[in-house]
């Protein structure tokens, strides 16, 4: 693997103020972040936090009531062009058309990220070896297991080679070994320039990958620093604190 | 080109469904024999007719009626067919898919249109081969033949806009399916009680669709009845489109 010579810092992402009300209640609420090229943030928090539904805003999914998402320093929905392009997304459990093949499915993709031609087999010759689906290629995604949904929606999402990676509790329904290959997965396209935001339950897949956590309560952010990969408690401290206070203690803050 | 993308999935979906293959299958095999019997009743009237100086002729007694068939058959097929295309999708969880990768709502609703309204070409195209497989050997009518054809494919594609605009608008592909079929016998008989009361004109006649298929058949063409028909499908794709932009918006 090559690494780039000089990977940019100017934010591949920024958010600013982003608001969104769902079912009638605030589910985010002014968030303000920025992402830098290679940077792999993690996104904690209880159910009912906001964390997909920041995530879907963010692929262009969902239509935030107010704020901005700039990406590459240009308005997101000024250019859904650019969106299109330079985003991949996961959604939780993988969404998949269950008639079409896995092959039918990463074809579907790549047209939609507006890969064409001779672009688009290379793009998916190299992303069917590199997750191992060669054996799944010619089956119909409605047969597949859990697991192999989520490496094709995986696939999906890495086929146009997205400047912004954004998962959503990827390693759901995956074993012990398809974790492990998910984290080497993610830290690979983190060398290669790719930020990465990664929306998960699990503290030790935060500190496992991330080099940056934010954590949501109540649709605000009330935590954001660098992780550290042998500091796993003081991790699980700050979580436990927000989760169950909904602020970290002062005092340690302090 | 994002259109033709989502018309190839679409396309591609409908030919993987065992629904749509049932459907074609049962509906073909249905009005092959329904020809067979119209022509049965061609042949054998054919010496009485024969001595009427304007008498009904191939086109009237087989080719019409049989398209006339096709026409019944498709109150039940476009909204089993069109079901799914985006309730399918809601339920699948794949929409937010296509809004992630930027395809603006009106291009999923006219994709998913395209790939249901080449399918009922082509059903319509199969029914016609069977009178026209007959070609060389009778004399057909070729102008009211192909006004009956254009008044099929107006109301197919009419059914299909009203298929799909409700699949947009239901949560699930039964209640789509439901009110798709009740929209559209709505439509077709809203005049039924002006017509009981000896009303032939006026807005409500003009409502039905029976009254803009019903000259085709004959071999009248009218631009009036062209226009009604793009009137709804227009109407019915742009309710589509609007409400699945704003449930990007909502949900």
């Amino acid at each position: 693997m090559t690494l780039p010579t000089a990977v940019s810092t100017e934010p591949v992402l920024r958010l600013d103020q982003l608001s969104r009300r769902r079912a009638g209640r605030p589910a985010v609420q002014n968030l303000s972040l920025a992402l830098s090229p290679g940077q792999v943030l993690g996104l904690l928090g209880v159910n009912g936090a906001g964390k997909s539904t920041t995530l879907s805003m963010i692929a262009g999914a969902l239509r935030p009531d107010s704020g901005s998402i700039q990406l590459n320093g240009a308005d997101f929905f000024e250019q859904p062009e650019l969106a299109r392009q330079l985003i991949g997304w996961l959604p939780e459990r993988a969404p998949l058309w269950p008639e079409l093949t896995v092959s039918e499915h990463l074809d579907a993709h790549g047209q939609l990220r507006g890969l064409r031609g001779a672009a688009l087999t290379q793009a998916r010759a190299a992303i069917i070896e590199r997750l191992e689906l060669q054996p799944l290629a010619r089956r119909l995604a409605g047969v597949l297991s859990q697991g192999q949904r989520q490496r094709l929606g995986l696939a999906c999402a890495l086929l146009h080679k997205p400047a912004l990676l954004v998962l959503d509790e990827p390693a759901n329904a995956l074993d012990p070994v398809q974790v492990a290959a998910l984290r080497t997965l993610i830290r690979e396209q983190s060398a290669t320039g790719t930020a990465v935001i990664l929306s998960t339950h699990l503290l030790a897949e935060v500190t496992a990958v991330c080099d940056r956590v934010a954590i949501l309560h109540e649709g605000t952010l009330r935590h954001d620093g660098p992780v550290h990969s042998d500091d796993h408690a003081a991790l699980e401290r700050t979580f436990f604190e927000i989760a169950m206070n909904g602020h970290t203690n002062p005092a340690r803050a302090a | 080109m994002s259109l033709l993308t989502v018309t190839r999935l679409e396309w591609r979906r409908l030919l993987v469904r065992p629904l749509a293959w049932v459907l074609a299958a049962l509906t073909l095999a249905w009005l092959a024999w329904n020809f067979t019997l119209l022509l049965g009743g061609f042949l054998a009237g054919q010496i009485q007719n024969a001595a009427r100086p304007d008498s009904p002729g191939f086109t009237d007694l087989v080719g019409v009626p049989l398209l006339g068939q096709l026409a019944q058959l498709a109150f039940l097929v476009v909204p089993l067919l069109t079901m799914s295309v985006i309730a399918g999708e809601r339920r699948n969880g794949t929409l937010p898919l296509l809004f992630a990768a930027g395809v603006p709502a009106s291009r999923i609703v006219l994709g998913k249109y395209l790939a249901v309204l080449g399918w009922l070409l082509l059903w319509l195209l199969l029914t016609l081969a069977m009178p026209l497989a007959l070609a060389h050997a009778t004399h057909l009518d070729w102008g009211k033949l192909a006004a009956a054809t254009l008044g099929l494919a107006l109301m197919l594609a009419a059914l299909a806009a009203l298929g799909v605009a409700c699949s947009t608008f239901a949560s699930h592909p039964a209640i789509a399916a439901a009110a798709a079929l009740i929209l559209a016998l709505a439509l077709w008989g809203v005049n039924l009680g002006a017509q009981m009361a000896g009303i032939n004109g006026g807005a409500i006649n003009w409502l039905a669709m029976s009254t803009h298929l019903q000259p085709l058949l004959r071999g009248l063409v009218s631009s009036t009845d062209i226009v009604w028909f793009v009137l709804l499908i227009v109407l019915a794709l742009a309710l589509a489109a609007r409400r699945l932009s704003a449930e990007r918006e909502r949900d």
